[in-house]
């Protein structure tokens, strides 16, 4: 499939890049390992004037170890998190998310920024035109309609991105840039909620940095997946657990994040209120994944249906708490 | 001395270091001189009049060079059949699917001929469609053709010995059905073509085909040219699998694009175009009524099989009988009605699939284990008291000359533990099996025999011309392994001239698995013809008779006395001198009953031979998610002898991967309104080597009377039987007998869930 | 259509130094096939869901259908044509026509290739990470056996 025609830009450095990215505003796609958005360029869901390559920026490489925070660079493969031992002792949800993202050659290719800031999908929507001609034009394609849901008012396209839902479990922050300005903001703020326009970032801004704070005491984390194959395939329910114990055994604070469940992940607020002060135990777990049931949303739009998806939410809900428990640890 | 220094060993494939180099040459790969790109432009509606075409502003486009409609075809329908010919290749009237071909165009390169697409405008009168099977059948649905009423477009009966009898006697009788969408076949390779014609109007073509022979006379047909001038050439084929068997719009729109433009046509389809718009499996329901005695023993069939058949006939009246006719052969019974109804549908065309209707196969397997659990029979038992023998007659008159079906039970039995693990499983862990046959060919008309030309060269070796096609399942490799074998000369001694329309001669193709058997032979009589006349050269030269003699080590000797030898090239060059002729001349006309006809006549020998296939899976199965885990599997298969045996591994563990992991676990087309919502890897999910299970191959040998050196064909009554092993040991973990598949994990949650309320 | 700036690029493919002029909206893929004429590297589905595109850049498997070529410059590119040396095969690809690993042979470059970079980083995989490794690579023909059998025989001692 051929990609639509547009201009290359590749900037060497952050300061061109953000320069770049504000002359052609809105007219610019970034493209960093473009395991994501080359596809949505060849199905025409996109046509940007000009693509932008951010491969270059050696500064947004690396995965840094600071006093307060890990900070990951936002080119920093899958991969990489993948491998890093730091991850994988001290935020195992994360370095769990990207064992299973795609398969180990996309995830070779692909990049954490990408992975977080990869648009939502839907069966009715990422299609070539064998499928779209023809078809009503749906919300997400700038229609009134949905067609996975008869006579819905929005668009229930579905956020499948691994990381970001793994991510938030930690409370993790995003470092975007734009000329002249800096915005350090929640990963969960990045999104809308909003099938049609799922990201808040700017058109001008650049992620450029991941941190993860550090945590004290005992805790633990784990990423659960559901896919119907063992590789390739993107989530089709999800959920990131992390808890963190009192000196008595007792839970101290906790974040159940659920994914491939609606336009966002989604933090369960209801959760930390059901588990603090308990002890990490199933029939608490239960009560929470039954608050991760309640949030999601199950529409027939991928691989399998949605009722299906929406009852896996509990049970990846309930296993990624489970996960947590088990990789309980001290502090750093 | 061992019998053979070739044939029954694990030759390595002649093919495979050329695919392992990338030097192998597939279509798309190609490129001529002057070449353009060709693309189509498809029907986005499933039903619709086809009011105007006006292609005027996309001919305007600089650098096209070519645009075609059903205005550049003279009308005619195609059809595999006189009484199905019903699909014009650009369709004149109306559209009949979402993606079938309307027009078509060729330009200098691929971004000019997608841009004249844009400018094609197309008025269409849009009709009411159908899109199941019920619908389609429903008074007063919207007709597809006027030539089948009521949208059905092939009526298969069949009906032998006494059903109500065999009811009547019969000790438990059930009635269940069965269902399954459709399924894709999804070849490595998606479809490409490439055409030329010279200045003399010689059409030259490439594409991935399961028999040049079978390409070339529809292009003859369709472009009004003789059969001489249609030059189908060989290439490298990414896998059939059933699917390639006929001739593609694609093939006669490259090739009337190349005619009209003067140059060559290059079209490639993408992943997508490869699903939607070459061929489907069919989506099936299956009624299935069976009466047994106590002991289980099968007294009365009924079945009723409605098939999805989308929008064409292409093979219909085959496929609507084959799936019938694997089960026939697989399990005796003396009294079965059949009736098969293939139906139109607004869908894309479906054709003949490696694993025949898995609704089909697998009720029939399952409810098998239904009546041996009311009956207190264990599955694999039902199966042995069941299981065809050689010597048989099926209920539609094939003579069964050797059988192993018994031989493939109890072997993979024993090899899988079954008697060890059979209701003796903890919770959720099943084991199930599964048995089923295939034919190797079937009644052809003209196209039925294989022929073959030996050639040889003055120091020895030799050229072999036959019309078999490999389409990754090694056939290239059989062909040279038997001539060397006969000739008693090494695989590197011999050129492969073969699956083009130009020289070489008629053949069936890779079609319902013939091409060991039927194309083998013929192969194998041409070296017996060469043999037999250089034989006749040494015995004069040593003054014996031609019977002492052997071929081996490229040297003819004396079989008792193996000093005394001539090399092969001396005999040929002793031949060449005395202006004698020792090329080689070989065919094969299967023995089958040339009045049996799918429809009119479904009696009569169908094929020479069968070979019959038993798979036993186990799984766990994740009670939460739905999720199975498959932790072995065992194939056994009675392929009469293994030419190559590990070439016959692989087609066990594709046919594993294809029809049980992929089969029943996660293949399925995803419908919307006639759009296939899952055409390319992201939806249809062909199973990954994370996925698949360790599988033991059993190799069952009969020893076939008239297949060569005692073949038959390799792996397809595997890719059958594995489907139905997956959905009886999924059943059997769960304890609950499913009906429709394939058995994705959302519904062994809901069937663990029913069971427990 | 848009008029787009054409690019000269030097590409490292298998060791040679190839100049290119081309459009920026060529995948690494179309390049190696269309400019170059290593058409060894096949195209399966073109959304990188396949595995049969790939390629090594810098000795990792990457998929050319989802990679812009204008983005190659300066890299190390390995086809499948690249493997073989003075027309012998590469262990690897001896491996998998010993091994019968490829029967169609669309997926054999791509899982060649894949197989081949598994090797370079772990000379000694167990089956599990065999299989994990050349699990983006589809093969519709082979059920992955043999496959796995082929790379097996060049995993030297299992750990
Ligand atoms: C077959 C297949 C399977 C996949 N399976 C999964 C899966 O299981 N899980 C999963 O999470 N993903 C999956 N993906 C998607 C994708 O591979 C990953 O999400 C990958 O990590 C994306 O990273 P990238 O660098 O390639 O993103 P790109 O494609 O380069 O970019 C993605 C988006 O992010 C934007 N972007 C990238 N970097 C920045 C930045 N620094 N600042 C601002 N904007 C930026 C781009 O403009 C684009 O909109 C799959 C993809 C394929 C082809
Ligand atoms: S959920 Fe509805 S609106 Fe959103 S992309 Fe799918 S069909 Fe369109
Ligand atoms: S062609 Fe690139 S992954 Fe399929
Ligand atoms: S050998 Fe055919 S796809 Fe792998």
């Amino acid at each position: 499939m051929k990609l639509p025609p547009f201009e290359y830009l590749e900037p060497s450095t952050v300061p061109e890049a953000l320069s770049m990215l504000d002359a052609y505003r809105d007219t610019v796609q970034i493209i960093a390992g473009g395991t994501e958005v080359v596809n949505r360029l060849k199905l025409r869901l996109i046509s940007p004037d000009y693509v932008m390559n951010i491969k270059k920026l050696r500064d947004l490489e690396g995965i840094v170890d600071h006093e307060q925070s890990i900070i990951i660079g936002a080119n920093v493969s899958v991969n990489e998190i993948r491998d890093s031992s730091l991850l994988q002792h001290k935020y195992k949800a994360v370095a769990e998310a990207a064992f299973q993202v795609a398969a180990p050659p996309l995830a070779n290719m692909g990049t954490i920024g990408g992975n977080i800031l990869q648009n939502t999908r839907c069966q009715f929507y990422n299609q070539s035109e064998i499928v779209l001609k023809g078809l009503e034009v749906c919300h997400k394609r700038g229609g009134a309609i949905c067609l996975a849901v008869k006579g819905g008012k929005r668009c229930f396209s579905v956020y499948l991105g691994d990381m970001a839902t793994a991510l938030i479990a930690f409370d993790a922050q995003c470092v975007l840039e734009k000329s002249g300005a800096r915005r350090t903001i929640p990963i969960i703020d990045l999104f809308t909620g909003q099938g049609t326009q799922p990201l808040s970032i700017e058109s001008n801004e650049l992620l450029t940095g991941i941190i993860i704070p550090k945590q004290n005491g005992a805790y633990g984390s784990a990423y659960r997946k559901l896919r119907v194959r063992g590789s390739m395939d993107y989530p089709l329910a999800s959920a990131a657990a992390f808890l963190a114990l009192s000196a008595d055994g007792k839970i101290a604070a906790s974040r159940l994040v659920i994914g491939a469940s609606g336009p966002a992940p989604r933090i369960v607020a209801g959760a930390p209120a059901a588990l603090s002060g308990k002890l990490p135990e199933d029939a608490d777990f239960a009560a929470a994944a039954e608050m991760a049931y309640e949030l999601s949303e199950g529409v027939d739009n991928l691989a399998l249906p949605g009722d299906y998806r929406k009852k896996m939410v509990r049970v990846f809900a309930q296993r990624a708490l489970q996960g947590a428990r088990t990789d309980m640890k001290r502090g750093m | 001395m061992e019998k053979f220094t070739l044939i029954g060993k694990n030759m390595k494939r002649i093919d495979t270091a050329a695919k392992a180099t990338g030097e192998a040459i597939f279509s798309a790969d190609l490129t001529l001189p002057r070449m353009l790109i060709g693309k189509a432009l498809r029907s986005p509606y499933p039903h619709a009049r086809i009011v105007a075409i006006d292609t005027s502003k996309a001919e305007r486009l600089p650098g096209v060079k070519a645009v075609i409609t059903a205005k550049d075809m003279c009308g005619d329908k195609w059809g595999v059949f006189r009484y199905t010919q019903d699909q014009q290749f650009l369709p004149t009237e109306k559209v009949r699917y979402v993606g079938e071909e309307v027009a078509a165009v060729a330009a200098i390169d691929e971004d000019t001929a997608l841009q004249a697409l844009t400018l094609i405008d197309v008025q269409y009168e849009a009709l009411p469609s159908v899109f199941t099977i019920d619908d389609a059948i429903a008074a007063g649905a919207p007709q597809l053709h006027d030539a089948y009423p009521n949208n059905i477009n092939v009526h298969v009966k069949i009906d032998v010995g006494d059903i109500e009898k065999g009811f009547n006697e019969s000790y438990l009788v059930r009635e269940d059905t069965f269902s399954a969408p459709e399924d894709a076949y999804f070849q490595g390779e998606p479809y490409a073509v490439v055409a030329q014609f010279d200045q003399a109007g010689n059409l030259e073509i490439w594409m991935p085909n399961a028999g040049p022979h079978m390409k070339a006379k529809p292009l003859s047909n369709v472009l009004k040219i003789p059969l001489n001038k249609v030059r189908v050439r060989k290439i490298t084929i990414g896998g059939a699998f059933g699917g390639r068997s006929e001739i593609s719009p694609a093939d006669v729109i490259c090739a009337f694009l190349a005619r009209k433009a003067l140059r060559p046509v290059k079209i490639v389809y993408t992943r997508e175009e490869n699903t939607v718009a070459t061929r489907q499996a069919h989506a099936l329901v299956t009624k299935i009524k069976t009466g047994v005695d106590r002991e289980g023993k099968v007294l009365a069939r009924d079945i009723t099989c409605h098939m999805d058949g989308g929008a064409y006939s292409s093979t219909g009246p085959i496929a609507t009988s084959v799936p019938f006719l694997c089960m026939e052969q697989a399990y005796r019974m003396d009294n079965v009605r059949y009736n098969g109804y293939r139906i139109l549908t607004n869908k894309p065309i479906r054709g003949m699939y490696r694993v025949h209707g898995r609704a089909f196969a697998c009720g029939i397997d399952i409810q098998l284990d239904m009546i041996g659990a009311a009956l207190g029979i264990d599955p694999l038992t039902m199966r042995l008291r069941n299981a065809r023998q050689t010597g048989d007659y099926t209920p539609t008159k094939s003579y069964v000359a050797s059988c192993g079906m018994t031989e493939s039970i109890v072997k993979a039995g024993e090899k899988s533990g079954w008697k060890e693990k059979f209701g003796k499983l903890p919770p959720y862990h099943g084991i199930g099996i599964g048995c089923n046959s295939v034919q190797t060919g079937f009644p052809m008309g003209i196209r039925g025999g294989s022929q073959a030309f030996i050639k040889l060269n003055e120091d020895g070796g030799i050229t072999v011309i036959t019309g078999i096609v490999d389409n990754g399942q090694g056939n290239d490799n059989m062909v040279v392994q038997i001539a060397a074998e006969e000739l008693g000369l090494t695989p590197d001694d011999v050129q492969l001239i073969s699956a083009d329309t130009e020289v070489t001669p008629s053949d069936p193709g890779s079609y319902a698995m013939c091409e060991t058997f039927i194309g083998g032979n013929a192969v194998r009589l041409a070296a017996q013809d060469v043999k037999k006349k250089l034989f006749r050269i040494v015995a004069g030269e040593f003054g014996i008779g031609v019977d002492n003699l052997t071929a081996r080590d490229r040297k003819i000797f004396v079989t008792e006395n193996p000093e005394k030898s001539m090399s092969i090239a001396k005999a040929v060059r002793i031949a060449l001198s005395r202006n004698e002729s020792i090329s080689g001349e070989g065919s094969y006309w299967p023995n089958v009953d040339p009045k049996r006809e799918w429809v009119k006549n479904p009696y009569g020998q169908l094929s020479e031979t069968f070979s019959f296939g038993t798979v036993i899976a186990e799984v766990k199965v994740d009670p939460e998610t739905g999720q199975v885990e498959v932790l072995e599997v065992t194939a056994a298969q009675d392929v009469g002898f293994a030419l190559n045996p590990q070439v016959i591994e692989g087609q066990f563990e594709g046919g594993v991967a294809m029809g049980g992991q992929g089969g029943m676990l996660s293949e399925f087309l995803q419908w919307h309104e006639g759009r296939v919502l899952n055409p390319t890897q992201f939806g249809y999910l062909v199973p990954l080597a994370i996925d698949m299970p360790k599988i033991n191959n059993i190799i069952v040998e009969t020893i076939d009377p008239n297949g060569p050196y005692g073949a038959k064909e390799a792996g397809m009554s595997v890719a059958m039987s594995a489907a139905q092993a997956y959905c009886g040991a999924i059943s059997n973990a769960v304890g609950v007998y499913f009906h429709d598949y394939p058995i994705t994990p959302d519904k062994i949650v809901k069937a663990i869930e029913e069971k427990r309320n | 259509m848009k008029e787009m700036k054409r690019y000269s690029l030097t590409l490292t493919v298998n060791n040679e130094t190839h100049a290119v002029v081309t459009p920026p909206n060529r995948t690494l893929l179309e390049v190696l096939r269309d400019d170059l004429q290593l058409t060894g590297t096949k195209e399966g589905c073109g959304e990188g869901a396949c595995g049969s595109c790939t390629v090594l850049v810098d000795g990792q498997p990457v998929r050319s259908c989802l990679t812009l070529a204008v983005a190659m410059e300066g890299r190390k590119i390995t086809t499948i044509e690249g493997l073989a040396q003075g027309g012998k095969l590469h262990p690897i690809q001896a491996a998998f026509v010993e091994n019968h690993a490829i029967q169609c042979g669309f997926c054999g470059p791509g899982m060649i290739l894949t197989s081949q970079a598994l090797l370079n980083d772990n000379p000694t995989p167990a089956e599990g990470e065999i299989r994990r490794a050349i699990s983006g690579n589809v093969c519709r023909c082979t059920g992955y056996a043999k496959i796995v059998k082929a790379v097996q025989s060049l995993a030297g001692e299992e750990r």
